[in-house]
């Protein structure tokens, strides 16, 4: 074939044009493309501060700072007396309220009776490591201290420094805006547990994983280390127990294998394992969890407001948001599905109630056994069960909402639990006769006074002290924190006039 | 000019026609287009309102852009489908000839309508069968599922810009 060249070479050259054109236009729609897709870049000294984050994001904070109005305090030791009996001896049965919103993290965790009436840095009976989920200032201190040294020393160490409320950077980079955890231990149990990390997951993954940084079973690992002046120093490290899988069995076999004892029951002596809301763990095996809904999707449902679409900040019961967060997907009419989780939860509850009696006679039985001279080793297989029997109730009932997320788990777990503390009690129960004693009836802990009595709880020293803390070191911290440039005058005003309630009344 | 000059400057120019083809195969993503990925579609910001919406609506779990919008039943029909849109939106956005809020063509309509349906067959079934005595004006497919579903999946906001700072559309920022 003869080819007419002067044809091909006009052919070639308007091709070569157009081309040349066209990539261009590419070229400048990427660009426009990708600045349309920026998010407003916050300056890093900035990243832990809320507010100022508002200006760029101003629906994301307006809706995040609407977790202000979940600010009633329910006093969980009033509702379930036998909460203090099952926590004798530890923090827990001294003050543990219903949670309320974010906004209220920093000052709850204050303001409990747990964490004690430090009067300096070193004082009071916290380690740093409570802190660790309350603000986006951990992260900061994390990255200015270090892990270890963040970990290391008493609560009060960071009082002036950890002052702004979970928000923005806990679960969001400061340049981007995309989702992004700076917290090192949910990495760290992802990777024990054989599971892909934070960054190797789906954005609908990251969705839940953000909350699962800590809404999640975990204990203060104890690591000796040594600074660089060579001071030797123990950090508490929080570490998530997911070694053996997520699971209740799972995290009981992990902690037995570590001899971990979060503490020893005051009135019985049994090796307790406190659970710690595994939120997270039991939301996997329910069937929302199975189906690949995230926790954002019912929790920060997709919300317009005017012409503008977002999700919303203001995380609460989705029972408040159904028509955004339920019905999208269900056909249902709202009644209805109130209905069915309202029976969910009197389910639970039956199960419940019964477990936490059945375990807190347990514990005041040994009591008695102890009193008419019950050797330890006599006791050693009671005391087993119940602490097996503790396990599983607290891990069944400590999170949000497990008997929605997980019902069937959640109900699983508690049959079991009352299950091992009718074991031990029939144990003791011989063990009593054949030291003489039929038929104890243990005494009541029916109120919180009176179960706080048998927990041995001096509550009227314990909230004096703390007014006292709040009177002065308290004040101090704010003081401090404005100072040193952590918080904002405004912010320091804005929190403390919203500080004002707790389970014991909080002077003004 | 020799007729050998003249093959040389052929060759070459063909030469460089190739690498501008190629450039372009690969700034435009045009592999992409051959995917089922919903990331795809976003490639340009055009639409990033409809991702976002599709990515929060329950239809995420189940059905992807091109499940709802290409013909599912027909390999030719889904091609030639594929074509036409990939060339409408082309020229569309290379000579910014689309609007702020985006409607869909009759054709695409048409399209979604028959998989909608599909998928739905247990429920539409009786609807179909009903549809006579219901929507006795018009035949079916003149009305379309969504004049009463309205906010299935993309919600009822659709202009380019109702969903600024979308984190899982920025994932195509990188």
């Amino acid at each position: 074939m003869k080819i007419n060249y002067k044809i091909a070479i006009t052919f070639l050259v308007v091709a070569i044009a157009a081309m040349i054109w066209l990539a261009g236009s590419i070229k400048e729609n990427n660009e426009d493309r990708v600045i349309l897709n920026l998010t407003p870049e916050i300056e890093h000294v900035d990243r832990a501060e809320n507010e100022k984050w508002a200006r760029y994001y101003p629906r994301q904070y307006g809706s995040w700072m609407k977790t202000k109005e979940s600010d009633n305090v329910q006093d969980m030791l009033e509702e379930k007396s036998q909460l203090a009996v099952l926590w004798a001896g530890y923090g827990f049965s001294k003050d543990y309220n219903a949670p309320r919103g974010h906004f209220y993290a920093i000052q709850d965790n204050t303001n409990t009776l747990r964490t004690g009436a430090p009067v300096d840095g070193k004082t009071g009976p916290m380690p740093t490591a409570c802190w660790s989920c309350k603000s986006p200032d951990v992260p900061r201190m994390i990255e200015e201290d270090g892990k270890l040294e963040y970990f290391s020393g008493k609560w009060a160490k960071y009082g002036s420094e950890i002052k702004n409320t979970i928000g923005c950077y806990n679960c969001h980079n400061p340049k981007t805006a995309e989702l992004e955890v700076h917290v090192p231990f949910l990495n760290e149990g992802l990777v024990a547990a054989g599971l892909p990390t934070f960054e190797e997951s789906t954005h609908q993954e990251k969705r839940s994983l953000v909350c699962a940084a800590c809404h999640s079973e975990y204990y203060f690992k104890k690591e000796k280390w040594t600074d660089e002046e060579g001071n030797e120093k123990l950090a508490k490290v929080v570490t998530f127990p997911w070694q053996n899988g997520l699971t209740v069995e799972g995290a009981e076999k992990y902690y037995d294998e570590v001899e971990h004892v979060d503490f020893k029951n005051k009135i019985s002596g049994v090796p307790v394992l406190k659970a710690q809301h595994p939120g997270y763990e039991l939301f996997r095996t329910g069937i929302h969890g199975q189906k690949g809904v995230s926790c954002a999707d019912c929790h920060m449902p997709y919300t317009q407001e005017g012409s503008v679409k977002y999700s919303d900040h203001q995380l609460q019961n989705p029972l408040n948001t159904m028509d955004r967060s339920c019905m999208p997907c269900h056909r249902e009419s709202e009644e209805k599905l109130k209905g069915v989780v309202a029976r969910k939860y009197e389910r639970k509850d039956e199960l419940h109630e019964i477990a936490m009696d059945n375990l807190a006679k347990a514990h005041l039985e040994i009591a008695k056994a102890m009193e008419v001279g019950a050797s330890d080793e006599e006791l050693k297989e009671t005391r087993a069960l119940v602490r097996r029997g503790q396990w599983r109730w607290d891990y069944a009932v400590a999170s949000h909402a497990s008997f929605f997320h997980a019902p069937e788990e959640t109900l699983r777990i508690l049959s079991v639990a009352n299950d091992f503390a009718m074991q031990a009690r029939i144990e003791i129960v011989g063990l009593l006769a054949s030291k003489g004693v039929m038929n104890y009836s243990a005494p009541d802990f029916d109120t919180k006074e009176k179960a706080q009595k048998l927990a041995g709880v001096p509550l009227e020293k314990l909230v004096a002290a703390k007014l006292e803390f709040k009177r002065t070191l308290e004040k101090e911290w704010n003081k401090q924190a404005v100072e040193k440039g952590n918080w904002s005058e405004d912010t320091k005003n804005t929190i403390e006039k919203n500080d004002l309630k707790a389970s014991y009344t909080i002077e003004k | 000019m020799s007729r050998k000059n003249l093959r040389n400057i052929t060759l070459a120019l063909f030469a460089i026609a190739t690498f501008c083809f190629a450039y372009i195969v690969y700034t435009s993503k045009m592999i992409s287009y051959l995917s089922a990925d919903p990331k795809a579609c976003i490639n340009c910001h055009v639409m990033n309102t409809q991702y976002a919406t599709w990515q929060h609506s329950a239809h995420r779990e189940r059905a992807t852009c091109v499940e709802c919008h290409l013909p599912t039943d027909n390999v030719f029909e889904k091609y030639i489908a594929k074509s036409i849109d990939g060339w409408n939106h082309s020229v569309a956005f290379t000579t910014h000839q689309h609007k702020s809020s985006l409607k869909i063509s009759d054709y695409g309509a048409r399209r979604v309508q028959k998989n909608c349906i599909s998928c739905h067959k247990s429920v539409t079934s009786q609807i179909i069968s009903n549809a006579e005595n219901h929507h006795s004006s018009k035949k079916l497919g003149d009305r379309k599922c969504w004049e009463c579903h309205k906010s299935v999946p993309h919600g009822k906001v659709r202009g380019m810009t109702t969903a600024p700072y979308n984190l899982g559309v920025k994932e195509q920022t990188k």
